[in-house]
């Protein structure tokens, strides 16, 4: 057992010096899935180990990832290898804080009034029960939004999520008339954001700065992904409504718990929205049965 | 530490003193900072700071905060191990450098501290922490049993630690599924162990099947946040899937469905070769005319 | 006798200078130009937050504008087209009316498009991106090529006028001579020269039917390949050609009257046309709205939830008034007219073609704005101004300055090319003496 976690140590050791990628073996500070994503940077640094030597580490390979660039456009558009992302809305489980909301607008710099994450009051007839419905872009597999983009500056990727390229887009508007979840919005006037903020050079990934003339939408927070974090209506949500996650993993995180995906789905009877228009979305909700909150509408005093 | 900031406020006045009035007019938010370490893997470690303070009787992330990072207790320039910038969500993260060496190795238990100076709008805020050095090991055991080993420093031993949570799972994408419907496994006072059956059959792996399995301790006031991981072929083989390059009317420019492309471009040949077989026509016509 | 005839249409026909009325004309039109392009610089530099468009009503009067200029141009391929193929030939002095509207009309349709899109300044993306998946750029193509067929096809039949043009070489002056000249001056009258041409226009006549169809079929489909509830219709090409038929067909009578009053044209444009244009507009009206039965009825009697909110609104909610004005103005009062004999004088037509043009307008804010008002999820988490659509005043100049130009294109066109063609109606006459 010893000799066998010393040479492990040494292999550790000598690989990370060389900053390439290992396979098959436990105790390296990234998993290895993630290494076969992750392209070593080349850049090193070096940093103190929890047993007090000093080693080398490539910058890549860093466990919190440091705050990186913006991927440039082209990779942009093709989204994270490997991965594909799914949303799941536990509709028992909102009383229409609007925390994923005002967290959404602030880390989007969304023009005040407009916003990405709306929360439905819904009730589908007089007898039937009201809840709250969060929305956010469906990311649809089969998105007739980018069916009609005339510039591809709305695309789908590979790992699925929709994206808006601003600095490509002509503001026609037909994606928003083909939207049927209402998701899209647009910039009417000039964004209302600090110079160096609206300075940045635009990334799909961030979908900021927001560009007037051009159209606005959730983007499932691809950033925060390739950063190992959650979007920030998942992490914002005090009552863990939002759960996020990798189908090829088949499983979702809210932050506190994790779900198996396909058991969720199959346990709660989850759902897709509007499943009849043939838009395959990526967010699936799970009925709000056994409610933790009564419903009250508060909304029509608020204002 | 108090010498410090008496020295820092008097600077400060002396700095702003023709804008004082002003200064004292805009009433500052106080600064919150919570500072958090993290021993990832037994190899690398990092402390977390999260910037907060409450505006309009709710808490909120500050962003854009120059946060000095200190080992030990005083802020004093030989203990620096860095400075940061809170981001977006008010979060800065240092890697602990090699200059901190010496002071790492001093004692079992170990001090930090984080300190930002007053902005316009913030006052200075200060934040510590102390931890007991500590480690956590994942390993497997015969018929798909994950176990990990909880030992902490005391004095110059490792030594087994009793009844810490340990969180046990596969990793995936934001989270760790539980092995099993347990959420949190004990630490027994025998071997500082705990033992999780792999109840994750046919989970999705990669392309060789292969999963993370991690173990977790968080945030335990003693000794942190603790994660350790390892590679086991449990999984299923993923086959990864896309229609990313097929021709689909939600493709992006150049991959149409066939069907539109052969429609639109014999239509538009056909149409344009007869509006140019007639500019040639004017052109015969011109040509009729001048002979 | 024959040639005293011929100067005499010759004289009749020639282009003539603005007149007191036409003076006036011009400049009230360039006037609400002007107004159109302060509010479009207000619009460049404000954003297309200067007009009452949002989030759910994001497309307004500007769309459907563009929808009634492709609608309304549709009309050149109707009366030259259709009506050359089928031999009828009480239309040849409608032609070139027909034909410049045609041309006016769709290139302002190409205009407004680019006035509705948020960022003008990268038009060209259209053509450095575009994907032939959507249906916009099957619109940028099929308008493009609308626009060159009915130019040429403006072209080939003006050839021999040019040459009856540049012999008045006093008359015209410096600039207009250079014009024709340049336009026309190989024209010899040659018969090799008519055959080629004859041919021409019989192939633009066969290739521009398809186009039309397409041009508008295309428009419709920027709709109907939506799921929204109003839009969401196999009916929509169809829907959308008959109704361009018909108020293009209104607007080539509103024409002929005008042009028949200020140039004293009575004997050129005459009662009997009136009276024959009067009865295409009553068919084209019926046809209209046997369409329009469809498309509101067979939902109406289904009342789908999502159709429901849509549908009440037009009958009898918010939307009622503008939707039986339209309704009315564009088929049924003007049906009533011009059935009647009486009704197909000259006047009456005119008013029946204003009728239908006005109302056909509106039949056109009602198609794009209606629906968009009325999502599939309901209105919410948007301020107040959001949930409902009343165009700004910014919007109405662009929207009028935008008619105003296309009148003016047809003003200025009618000053320097004769609006009948001479030479058709001389031989025409002659043919008509003859027999
Ligand atoms: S929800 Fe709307 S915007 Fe999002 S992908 Fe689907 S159609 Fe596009
Ligand atoms: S508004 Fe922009 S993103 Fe939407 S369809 Fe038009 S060009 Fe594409």
């Amino acid at each position: 057992m010893k000799t066998n976690e010393n040479s492990r140590r040494e292999f550790l050791a000598t690989t990370l010096f060389a900053g390439a990628a290992l396979a098959g073996c436990g105790g390296n500070p990234f998993t290895p899935d993630e290494v076969a994503d992750v392209k070593p940077s080349g850049e090193m640094v070096k940093l103190l180990s929890v047993d007090g030597e000093i080693i080398e580490v490539d910058k890549a390979f860093l466990k919190p990832v440091p705050e990186m660039p913006s991927v440039p456009n082209s990779e942009a558009r093709v989204g994270i290898p490997g991965k594909k992302f799914a949303m799941v809305i536990d509709l028992s489980r909102c009383k229409s804080v609007k925390k994923c909301q005002s967290a959404c607008n602030h880390m989007h710099h969304i023009h005040p009034g407009q916003n990405w994450i709306k929360v439905y009051p819904m009730q589908e007839s007089e007898k039937t029960a009201p809840y709250w419905q969060p929305t956010t872009c469906m990311h649809c597999d089969e998105p007739p939004c980018v069916k009609v983009c005339p510039v591809d500056a709305t695309f789908k990727r590979k790992d699925g999520i929709v994206l808006i390229d601003s600095d490509r887009c002509v503001g026609c508007r037909f994606c928003m008339a083909a939207c049927p979840y209402s998701s899209r919005v647009f910039n009417w006037e000039e964004p209302q954001i600090a110079k160096e903020i609206a300075d940045k050079p635009y990334s799909c990934e961030t979908s900021i700065p927001q560009k007037k003339g051009t159209v606005g939408k959730c983007d499932f927070c691809p950033d925060m992904v390739r950063q190992g974090g959650l979007p920030h209506c998942v992490s914002a949500c005090p009552n863990g409504v939002f759960f996020f996650g990798d189908i090829l993993e088949d499983s979702v995180t809210n932050g506190a718990e994790t779900f198996r995906f396909s058991d969720l789905i199959k346990d709660k009877s989850g759902y897709r929205l509007m499943e009849d228009l043939g838009t395959k979305p990526s967010v699936y909700y799970l009925p709000p049965v056994n409610r933790n909150f009564p419903f009250e509408n508060n909304e029509g005093e608020k204002k | 530490m108090k010498k410090h900031k008496i020295i820092q406020i008097l600077l400060l006045i002396i700095a702003l003193s023709p804008s004082i009035l002003m200064a004292q007019a805009v009433e500052k938010n106080s600064l919150s900072l919570n500072l958090k370490y993290f021993n990832d893997n037994n190899i690398t470690h990092h402390l977390l700071v999260q910037a907060k303070s409450k505006i309009d009787g709710k808490f909120q992330t500050i962003p854009n905060i120059t946060i000095q990072f200190y080992i030990g207790t005083e802020a004093d320039k030989r203990n620096l191990l860095g400075k940061r910038v809170t981001n977006d969500r008010g979060e800065a993260i240092i890697e602990i450098p090699p200059t901190a060496k010496d002071a790492w190795l001093k004692s079992p238990n170990q001090n930090f501290l984080v300190v930002s100076t007053a902005t316009k709008q913030f006052e200075a805020g200060q934040g510590d922490l102390a931890i007991t050095k500590a480690k956590l090991k994942i390993d497997t055991a015969e018929g798909k049993m994950i176990t990990a080993k909880m030992v902490a420093l005391v004095d110059t031993i490792w030594k087994p630690i009793a009844a810490v949570d340990v969180i046990v799972g596969v990793k995936r994408l934001g989270g760790i599924l539980n092995a099993n419907e347990t959420q949190t496994f004990p630490t027994d006072s025998a071997t500082g162990g705990v033992i999780a059956e792999f109840k994750r059959d046919s989970i999705p792996g990669d392309q060789n099947g292969n999963i993370t399995i991690i173990a977790t301790v968080a945030d335990n006031d003693k000794y942190g946040n603790l994660s350790s991981e390892m590679q086991v072929p449990w999984g299923k083989k993923s086959l990864y899937m896309t229609n990313f390059d097929h021709r689909t009317l939600f493709a992006r420019r150049g991959h149409s469905p066939i069907w539109l492309e052969l429609l639109a471009y014999t239509i538009v040949i056909a149409v344009w070769s007869i509006i140019i077989f007639l500019l040639f026509q004017i052109k015969k016509i011109k040509k009729l005319g001048f002979e | 006798m024959e040639n005293l005839a011929e100067n005499k249409i010759v004289l009749d026909l020639l282009p003539q200078k603005f007149g007191k009325q036409g003076q006036i004309w011009v400049v009230c039109l360039l006037a609400i130009c002007a107004v159109g392009f302060y509010a479009y610089c207000r619009q460049l530099y404000y954003g297309l937050e200067v007009t009452a468009l949002r989030d759910y009503a994001s497309w307004g009067i500007y769309i459907s504008n563009f929808v009634f200029f492709v609608a309304i141009s549709l009309v050149g391929s109707l009366i030259t087209a259709v009506l050359r193929l089928t031999d009828v030939h009480w239309s040849t002095p409608l032609t070139r009316i027909a034909e410049i509207i045609a041309v006016s009309a769709i290139s302002f349709a190409g205009l407004i498009i680019i006035v509705d899109m948020g960022r003008p300044d990268r038009f060209y993306n259209l053509f450095t991106h575009g994907r032939l998946q959507s249906p916009i750029i099957w619109d940028v193509i099929v308008i493009t090529t609308y626009l060159f067929i009915s130019l040429l096809l403006l072209y080939f039949p003006l050839l021999p006028d040019l040459k009856i043009m540049i012999a008045f070489k006093d008359k015209n002056g410096k600039w207009l001579q250079k014009l024709y000249e340049f336009l026309g001056s190989f024209w010899k009258n040659k018969p090799e020269q008519f055959k080629i041409t004859d041919k021409a226009i019989n192939i633009l006549s066969i290739t521009i039917i398809p186009v039309a169809f397409a041009i508008h079929t295309v428009t419709s489909w920027l709709f109907a390949t939506t799921y929204r509830p109003g839009w969401d219709s196999t009916n929509f090409g169809a829907y959308f050609i008959s109704g361009a038929f018909l108020v293009g067909a209104g607007g080539v009578l509103i024409a002929m009257y005008v042009f028949r009053t200020h140039y004293k044209l009575e004997k050129y444009i005459t009662d009997d046309h009136f009276d024959k244009m009067g009865k295409v507009v009553v068919l084209l009206a019926l046809v209209y709205l046997y369409f329009n039965i469809n498309e509101f009825l067979v939902p109406a009697f289904k009342m789908k939830k999502s159709e429901e909110e849509h549908l009440m609104g037009l009958f009898t909610g918010e939307f009622s008034p503008i939707f039986w004005f339209a309704i009315s103005a564009s088929m049924l009062i003007p049906i009533l007219i011009l059935v009647f004999k009486k009704g197909r004088k000259p006047k009456w037509s005119f008013f029946a073609g204003i009728l239908v043009v006005v109302g056909s307008w509106f039949k056109r804010f009602l198609i794009v704005t209606p629906t968009l008002l009325h999502p599939f999820l309901p209105m919410h988490d948007v301020p107040k101004n959001y949930t409902t659509y009343i165009p700004t005043w910014e919007e109405w100049a662009i929207a009028g300055g935008s008619l105003a130009g296309a009148l003016l294109v047809i003003t200025f066109f009618a000053r320097i090319f004769p609006i009948i063609p001479i030479h058709e109606t001389i031989i025409e006459t002659e043919s008509h003496e003859k027999a």
